[in-house]
């Protein structure tokens, strides 16, 4: 597997410069104002020449450079920029992964367009480079720890490969923060006298085991470049929503009714069409003269037909209280996922029943916890404490993303 | 037939209409799900616990009754084949003992809804039967919420037990709520008959058990097992003691061809 990783500045900080452009060469901290007791999320580069770090108080930050403009987080900014980022890797990379200030991208294989890696490599930079407008480090490695190592080690607008088989000779100088591990470990390992990551790969895995348990494992993977960890791309949150304007804004009850069972059977029919089930439903009403009211909600039973999402909408119109007339309705589901149990059940890889089983255990964390169904799973290391003898993970369907 | 007793038929079919006496069938047929324990399995049951429907181990009275430590060691079993699911109203699954039982821990789902929250609980269990979960135990706490708040739940739980084939066991102390003795359709009473021990130490428990109902046989049956607790390099099981054993009554041949019962109809 081959992985690009391409660092940048932190997305609210190109939207914030993006709604202000005044602000470019301005020393900038993102995260509020500085009378909020929040940390700072990102700063510019003149920012960070005057001492702010990330993590620190605002109001620390302030007084290290007294100068700085303060800008809020634009969430829904955020959200546009990342989703640009992941519509033009998906151009050039079929799986993809984008993070508030990296982006990865899967160079596995050959693409027909370019010759070799270092030009596919180069064209999803350029391409990245004209969404965001700034200049982006990438690196291109055999995992994703070891890409993310690269980017750093790059420069903006330069890329940094690193052959297959030259991970362990890339790593070996680096320091051991570097590691993605508990602080306490890089400490322990500090104390044997290990100083850097070449230190800690020419260890044997049996070694590390006996002093790290499991992390004794993942540290040697690590410290050679072998830990596989390849993309993680975000679930495709699919939205499906049924608008109706109503003819001239009214808060009679029947009507509103016969409103939202026109949407959720036009959805209903929709789902059934593709064989959909939806984990959550949401019905909004939308006011005359004032904001849109909604409320959404997990259904005990994921709904796929029009009768199933009417029960569903109708459980949730009595959370509704419209203050003023509604002008008009909007039923929306999301989370859909295939509708276990029917017949394209048979077209699915695995065992229908347990990924049946799975879903529904998501579902009803959803709706009661995300404690209240767990797995149990033996410790590897189980100390002399009782409740030390096993963890609790959250159970998937193997071989599956989630 | 006697007279007398074809009078007394006519009387009640003209009274309460033809349909209040009905034929009698044989026990009510259901598959079933072998424990492995020769005890639970011929003189309790018929072949084991049943699918379809809804199996209670009760407490014959407060204190410890094994029924929790009978209700992890089915669980256990049954996670060896197939997944499982453990609902935990009593708030005292420890996983470390359930792999001590001998449990695969990759088949089995924990659910636990906070303490008292049966409905919630049953709800769980519910969907999880009807996604396909084909064998669920459910442990019920000391505190019981009043069943008005319940019963629907656990009538949707054994609808769904019923259409799925699934198994359900739920463990509840004494005394049981009217609702489960209604949904049950396997009662078997845990009543504790002292602690095994060895060298000086507690290694197990002896239970009694009881059929106290059944609607797939003649109740009455009555067996004493040991629940042997896990010790260093062997796992907890589940074994019959060879106690004196009661075995379950035949099914009383009533000599009317046409008439063994009479129906709730009212007039």
């Amino acid at each position: 597997m081959r992985v690009l990783c391409a660092r940048h500045p932190h997305l609210g900080l190109i939207a914030a410069l993006r709604r202000y452009p005044e602000l470019r060469g301005e020393p900038v901290i993102l995260g509020g104002a500085p009378e909020l007791r929040l940390p700072v999320v990102a700063a510019s580069a003149a920012a960070q020449a005057a001492g702010v770090c990330i993590g620190q108080p605002l109001r620390q930050a302030q007084q290290c450079c007294p100068a700085a403009v303060f800008v809020p987080l634009d969430p829904a900014g955020i959200d546009t920029l990342r989703a640009a980022v992941c519509t033009e890797l998906h151009r050039l990379s079929p799986t993809v992964e984008a993070g508030d200030e990296e982006a990865f991208g899967d160079l596995s294989g050959r693409h027909a367009e370019f010759p070799d890696e270092a030009a596919w490599a180069s064209a999803l930079a350029r391409g990245l480079r004209g969404v965001l407008d700034v200049e982006i480090a990438v690196g291109v490695a055999g995992s994703r720890f070891v890409a993310r190592l690269a980017a750093r080690a790059s420069h903006p607008g330069r890329i940094r490969r690193i052959r297959t088989g030259d991970e362990a000779r890339f790593l070996a100088p680096l320091p051991l923060d570097v590691l993605p591990v508990d602080p306490a470990v890089t400490a322990r390992l500090a104390a044997f006298g290990l100083d850097c990551l070449g230190a800690v790969a020419s260890l044997g895995p049996a070694d590390l085991q006996r002093q790290f348990g499991s992390d004794g494992l993942r540290l040697h993977r690590l410290a050679r470049g072998e830990d596989g960890a390849g993309i993680l791309p975000a679930p495709a949150q699919r939205v499906w929503s049924e608008r109706l304007v109503l003819e001239g804004a009214t808060g009679d009850l029947e009507t509103l009714l016969r409103g939202v069972r026109q949407c959720a059977t036009t959805l209903g029919v929709r789902l059934a069409a593709e064989t959909l089930a939806a984990g959550e439903v949401s019905v909004a009403f939308e006011l005359e003269e004032a904001a849109a009211i909604s409320t959404s909600g997990v259904p005990a039973a994921p709904p796929g037909n029009a009768g199933e999402l009417w029960t569903a909408a109708l459980g949730l119109l009595g959370e509704l209280q419209p203050p003023a007339p509604v002008a008009a309705v909007r039923v929306g589901v999301t989370r859909l996922a295939p509708a276990a149990g029917r017949q394209a059940d048979l077209l699915r890889p695995g065992d229908g029943a347990r990924e049946a089983v799975v879903a529904t255990a998501e579902r009803l964390r959803s709706r009661f916890g995300a404690a209240t169904v767990r797995r149990p799973r033996l410790a590897l290391d189980p100390g002399d404490l009782p409740e030390r003898r096993f963890t609790w993970e959250v159970p998937v369907v193997a071989g599956s993303t989630r | 037939m006697s007279d007398s007793l074809s009078a007394a038929l006519a009387t009640l079919r003209s009274r309460y209409g033809p349909q209040a006496l009905r034929r009698g069938g044989s026990p009510e047929e259901a598959g079933a799900w072998p424990t492995a324990v020769p005890v639970l399995d011929d003189v309790l049951t018929s072949g084991g616990l049943p699918r379809g429907r809804v199996t209670v181990l009760a407490a014959a009275g407060r204190g410890p009754s094994g029924r929790l430590t009978l209700l992890q060691s089915l669980v256990a079993l049954a996670s060896r084949s197939h997944g499982t699911g453990y609902v935990d109203l009593a708030g005292s699954l420890d996983p470390g003992f359930l792999a001590d039982l001998g449990a695969d821990l990759d088949a089995c789902l924990v659910i636990s809804p906070g303490p008292e929250r049966w409905e919630r609980g049953l709800v769980m269990a519910r969907s999880l039967v009807s996604a396909g979960m084909p064998w669920v135990g459910i442990a019920l706490g000391w505190e019981q919420p009043r069943p008005g708040l319940w019963e629907h739940a656990l009538a949707a739980l054994a609808e769904a037990v019923a259409k799925r084939g699934a198994v359900c066991v739920i463990a509840t102390p004494a005394p049981a709520a009217a609702p489960l003795r209604h949904a049950s359709s396997l009662t078997l009473v845990c009543a504790p008959a002292g602690w095994q021990r060895a060298n000086g130490d507690v290694s197990g428990l002896r239970v009694r058990l009881t059929t106290a109902k059944s609607k797939l046989g003649a109740p009455g049956a009555e067996a004493t097992v040991l629940l042997r607790y896990p010790r260093p390099y062997a796992a907890a099981e589940v074994l019959g003691l060879p106690s004196v054993v009661v075995p379950r009554l035949q099914p009383v041949v009533v000599p009317v061809p046409d008439v063994v019962g009479v129906s709730a109809a009212r007039g």
